[in-house]
């Protein structure tokens, strides 16, 4: 009895050891300096921003991958680009670009005057999708004076041409590498591009060739987030470095307390509207469209969907340009009004309408918002939230919606309602001619009351619902610097960006070295000493014969998980890739994973991988499943054994305590909170732990894993209230069993004898009760293990670690199978081995079983 | 000894239950629907007497939400139970009256459906087949039914050694009938309680799924997801975080103590007084 269990305690550090030792085998994050990851709420379309206005494209290339002519500076002006210095005419029609000498495009080939040439008229032709196209069309003629200088001919003055120019539709590309410039842009910029992996990120790296003051850092990251409720933990969890513009601003003003973390609050151009459709029945009354107006009280929706960030705006205007006029007064929050003019137009009793929703979050959110103001005044809102190429397509290409809501953020794209057949619906010859003044007068004061004539009409005309001025929350590790606080522009230039010293960071941090055999060696090494350690107290054949049904066991799980991820989703391959991916592009994938083969023979490849560690190469990632896993167990290992140490450890000497004095005080009180805590949730539990210790006490952070690499201390702290919200469920479930069974072993006769001989009522406890009782304990330890590691996953969700649960809910929301299906076998086979130990140490504990093989 | 305190556990779990009930069952009227309205003006509010539990972001009643959470969440914890308890009695049921080959497989899948850790299944079928409460029922469900059949089987199996069962297979009666009209009858409370002790970790189950996003989808309300949402507003509105938790842990609470309860009752070792 008490032998035994001393020889079981004996393999238990043993155990403890091996599972240490693969922390030591597992890499850890390279130091990788000089790499940074940035969130995007939306992913880019397509790559070339000559052709499309979708803001992520620019995000991405503009000033990194693409430059202009010019370029537009932090504060908005206008600043020599690839032309170094520029004439212009008097009569304002000629404009002459010096180009810089010695820019190369990232192909090699040099820049040179016919590129401009040729990148300018592909924008304005006939038939180009350049949302500039319109602005261009004063342009007569493109003269190449020289290899290096080129002359613009205009026929009728453009003011604002050197800002255009400076815009990401503008930039210039090569003639040679143009036709992929969608998936594989190729500029002159600091950065050049590596990969797209759709769905997931785009990367790019340093240009060592670049013309200017080399970029700073050597790889950029752009990594597509769509969840705004996952920012914050993104953020938190190192799996991005920072957000130019961090889609939640619920989670700001937490950020901001947070050393961790750099917030920079700045304005953009971007003016967010509910879009009405102007020619569709009945928002072609203005008295409908005023009625809308009316509704809609701006104040709330700043504050119910931007937490108060935002400016209100009455116009299709910036409020921080100096020709800003301030309209909101215009149509203030009053429904009264809006319920008289919808009478007025015909709609006592409202109307139903369709409101479509883009992804972005302050789309969503308003929306909300904004239906149940609209109800208020009997107009019935359905909210459709649709996908962002749907939107594209549906809305603004189609012209097929009543409503939606939609952030402008080109700069001064107030000629947009000007331009026949945009989605609005609107036509005006007075607005048109307005604008065509404008571009013709230089005189600033001139221009400035020609812009307030523009803003007034669009108020009065009532065109859409303008909202707000969206905020630019810029969010990013403290240690960066050169982001833009403010965007002029839409784009992320990162040209000027730098960390500071030698930062290691997960999330920038790749992993080069297979690890896959690691495995193996540990699944071999831990079976060997498991058989070494108990040779003496095991039949061969009670061994063998656990050793085939946890075979068993294992090959049915991995043929589940198999079907489950392989079969169940019909085509894996394009359902990793999603609804937007080519035929070709889904039929490579397929190739590549060698989904193009029947199943059986995909399950045979996948055991084979799996018998030599391989367990494949994330889809998203793009580097091998086994390295994931093995960079992540450096957090959940220690969680989960950190955590089964309290367990164990509040556990054992609460039931020793109730156990001494049965059915005292003390034994209800203890038994009473354990069966309490047994109903708290551990996520929950989680929740509160942050609440009173990181929101309140400041004592710890409220989420967050700083590594191993600054010691062993600042990381176990990161774990302690994890390890905490896990730990105090499972001690109440380990504390009422290790209880029952006290209080069944004080009852029996050796006990008694102990009792009777002298000992005092502990040592007849601890020596002869505990050791009897440990026995039922061991197996609720080992289902406890099981239980552990499937809460760490959440608990890592609610602590932002990026341990293997967060690789698995990632995998899940990117749709990345391999990994899926790599981590949940691994999660499997740790579950079942863990089950298998727990048998044998049965053995060594009740030498009654070791032959049998019963229980 | 069923002692003072299981009785009192029996009381509060049972108000508490129906407490819950009253809860979800109102949810499927209208007195929710003013408390579900948007109303920015009165966002974020703390607990006061117009909202007990507070307002949440878009001015809804916190009280509101958790009521019709309750639907949703019980909702599914329930169907997941009823689905694992259908289809898992049969099979014990089958198991105990056939033994051989049927009794080894259905042990063997057991051991499979075990070896994932809990919500693992669930993570893998929401992955493979997209989130929902309809996966949540399915994957929880799938959980539940080796728990019922082992259950079912281990105590069908001494029953089949008794005279009643002996005697109906003297008379010829088939291993349906005999399952379910002898065996059936006998296993009926302990089925009770065991699924009282499933649907409280159902309950959990789905929260915890609906709180990584995995379970049921916006705009039906669910504790999980509240408290998902709660989490980065904690600073500012605690309160988000504390009523959903609260509704949550009392729920499971309650549903052990009535479980218990029962249990104890019907253990004979525990009635008679040891220890």
């Amino acid at each position: 009895m008490s032998v035994g269990s001393r020889r079981g305690d004996r393999s238990a550090p043993a155990l403890a050891l091996v599972l240490w030792a693969a922390l030591l085998f597992s890499p850890t994050a390279s130091a990788a300096t000089n790499m940074i990851t940035l969130g995007l709420a939306l992913e880019p379309p397509n790559l070339d921003p000559t052709a499309t206005s979708a803001e992520a494209t620019q995000d991405v290339v503009y000033g990194n991958v693409y430059e202009g002519l010019t370029r537009i500076t932090e504060q908005g002006r206008v600043a020599a680009g690839l032309a170094q210095s520029w004439t212009v005419s008097d009569d304002g029609l000629r404009y002459r670009f010096n180009l810089r000498r010695g820019v190369h495009f990232h192909d090699g080939t040099p820049l040179t005057a016919a590129d401009v040439r040729w990148s300018l008229d592909r924008a304005r032709a006939a038939g180009s999708t350049n949302p500039l196209r319109e602005l261009l069309a004063p342009l007569q003629a493109i003269h190449i004076v020289d290899e290096l200088t080129v002359e613009l001919e205009l026929e009728r003055p453009v003011a604002d041409l050197l800002t255009y120019l400076g815009w990401g539709n503008l930039v210039i590309l090569s003639p040679a590498t143009a036709t992929r410039a969608a998936t594989a842009p190729v500029g002159t910029g600091p950065y050049r591009f590596v990969e797209w992996r759709k769905g997931d990120a785009v990367v790019l790296e340093l240009n060592p060739d670049y013309w200017g003051t080399p970029a700073r850092l050597q790889r950029v990251t752009f990594r597509i987030v769509p969840d705004a409720s996952s920012a914050l933990a993104a953020l938190l969890a190192g799996d991005v470095d920072g957000y130019s513009n961090f889609p939640a601003p619920e989670g700001v003003a937490a950020l901001e307390h947070d050393g961790r973390f750099t917030v920079s609050i700045g304005s953009t151009e971007g003016e967010t509207l509910l879009a009405i459709n102007n020619a569709r029945p009945p928002f072609n009354d203005l008295r409908v469209r005023q009625a809308l107006a009316y509704a809609v009280d701006r104040r709330a929706i700043i504050q119910g969907a931007m937490y108060g960030y935002g400016q209100p705006i009455g116009s299709h205007f910036p409020p921080h340009d100096p020709a800003y006029v301030d309209l909101t007064a215009r149509y203030p929050f009053d429904p009264a009004a809006a319920r008289a003019l919808l009478r007025e137009a015909g709609y006592p009793n409202g109307f139903a309408l369709t409101l479509r929703l883009p992804p972005p979050y302050y789309a969503r959110r308003s929306g909300e918002i904004i239906a149940a103001q609209l109800a208020a005044i009997g107009i019935r809102v359905r909210i459709e939230n649709i996908e962002w190429a749907q939107w594209l397509e549906q809305v603004f290409k189609n012209r097929d919606f009543d409503l939606t809501i939609i952030s402008h953020t080109e700069p001064m794209d107030y000629d947009i309602y000007a331009r026949p057949g945009y989605y609005f619906g609107y036509s005006s010859p007075t607005y048109a001619a307005r604008l065509a003044a404008l571009s013709r007068t230089r005189d600033e004061s001139s221009r400035l009351r020609l812009l307030s004539e523009l803003q007034r009409q669009l108020a009065d005309d009532c065109v859409n619902v303008f909202l707000f001025e969206l905020p630019k929350l810029g969010v990013w590790r403290h240690d960066l610097h050169g982001l833009w606080r403010e965007a002029p522009i839409q784009g992320i230039p990162l040209a000027a960006a730098y960390l500071d010293g030698p930062a290691g960071h997960a999330a920038a941090a790749t992993i080069t070295r297979s690890s896959g055999g690691v495995f193996t060696a540990l699944a071999l090494v831990i079976f060997t000493l498991a058989a070494l350690a108990l040779r003496r107290h095991v039949s061969a054949r009670h061994l063998l014969g656990r050793s085939i049904t946890l075979a068993v066991t294992l090959l049915g799980a991995s043929l589940l998980i198999f079907l489950l991820v392989n079969v169940l989703p019909g085509d894996p391959a394009a359902y990793m890739m999603g609804l937007n991916a080519s035929q070709s592009a889904v039929a490579n994938l397929r190739a590549e994973y060698g989904l193009d083969v029947p199943a059986w023979q995909q399950y045979l490849q996948w055991l084979a991988a799996l018998a030599h560690g391989d367990l494949g190469l994330s889809y998203t990632y793009r580097v091998p499943v086994a390295d994931l896993v093995a960079q992540r167990l450096t957090v959940s290992l220690p969680l989960a054994l950190y955590a089964l140490c309290l367990s164990i450890a509040l556990a054992l000497p609460a039931a020793l305590v109730a156990a001494r004095r049965p059915g005292r005080a003390l034994d209800s009180l203890l038994m009473g909170i354990a069966q309490v805590g047994l109903a708290v949730p551990n996520f929950w539990l989680g929740l509160l732990l942050i609440l009173a210790f990181s929101v309140h006490l400041h004592w710890f952070t409220a989420g967050g894993f700083p590594g191993w690499q600054d010691g062993i201390g600042p990381a176990l702290r990161a774990l302690t209230l994890p390890a905490v919200s896990l730990a105090l469920p499972q001690a109440c479930i380990l504390a009422r069993v290790l209880r029952a069974e006290l209080g069944l072993a004080l009852a029996e006769d050796y006990v008694r004898t102990a009792r009777a001989k002298g000992l005092s009522s502990w040592q007849a406890l601890c020596r002869h009760a505990l050791p009897n009782a440990m026995i039922p304990a061991l197996t609720i330890i080992g289902l406890q293990f099981s239980f552990l590691l499937a809460g760490a996953i959440i608990i890592e969700t609610v602590f932002a670690l990026p341990g293997l649960g967060r690789l698995l809910f990632q995998a899940t929301a990117q749709r990345d199978l391999i990994v899926v299906r790599g981590v949940v076998l691994l999660l499997v086979a740790a579950v079942v081995l863990v089950n298998f130990l727990v048998e044998l140490l049965y053995a060594v504990v009740d030498p009654r079983l070791r032959d049998t093989g019963a229980r | 000894m069923p002692p003072a305190r299981l009785t009192v556990g029996l009381k509060i779990g049972t108000v508490l239950l129906s407490v819950y009930a009253a809860l979800a069952l109102s949810s499927l009227s209208s007195v929710y629907d003013a408390g579900l309205t948007i109303e920015v003006g009165s966002r974020l509010l703390a607990p006061s007497a117009a909202h007990w539990f507070g307002t949440d972001a878009l001015g809804r009643d916190v009280l509101a939400l958790v009521a019709v959470g309750t639907r949703t969440s019980l909702g599914v914890a329930l169907a997941a139970v009823a689905a694992g308890l259908l289809c898992g009695v049969p099979l014990g049921l089958l198991a105990a009256a056939r033994g051989g080959l049927a009794d080894d497989a259905l042990a063997r899948a057991g051991d499979l459906v075990f070896a994932f850790p809990s919500l693992l299944l669930a993570v893998l079928l929401a992955a493979a087949a997209g989130p929902g409460a309809m996966t949540a029922v399915i994957a929880i469900g799938v959980f539940n039914v080796p728990v019922f059949a082992r259950l079912v089987r281990g105590n069908a199996l001494s029953l089949m050694q008794r005279d009643f069962v002996m005697a109906a297979r003297v008379a010829g009666r088939s291993t349906a009938a005999i399952a379910f009209d002898h065996l059936l009858p006998n296993v009926a409370t302990l089925i009770v309680v065991q699924a009282t002790i499933q649907l409280s970790l159902a309950i959990v189950a789905e929260a915890g799924l609906s709180y990584v996003g995995l379970g049921v989808q916006p705009p039906d309300p669910s504790w999980g997801r509240m408290l998902n949402e709660a989490q980065t507003l904690a600073s500012s509105a605690p309160w988000l975080a504390l009523f959903p938790g609260l509704a949550l842990a009392l729920a499971v609470l309650a549903l052990n103590l009535v479980g218990s309860a029962m249990a104890t009752h019907l253990d004979p070792r525990s009635r008679a007084g040891s220890p």
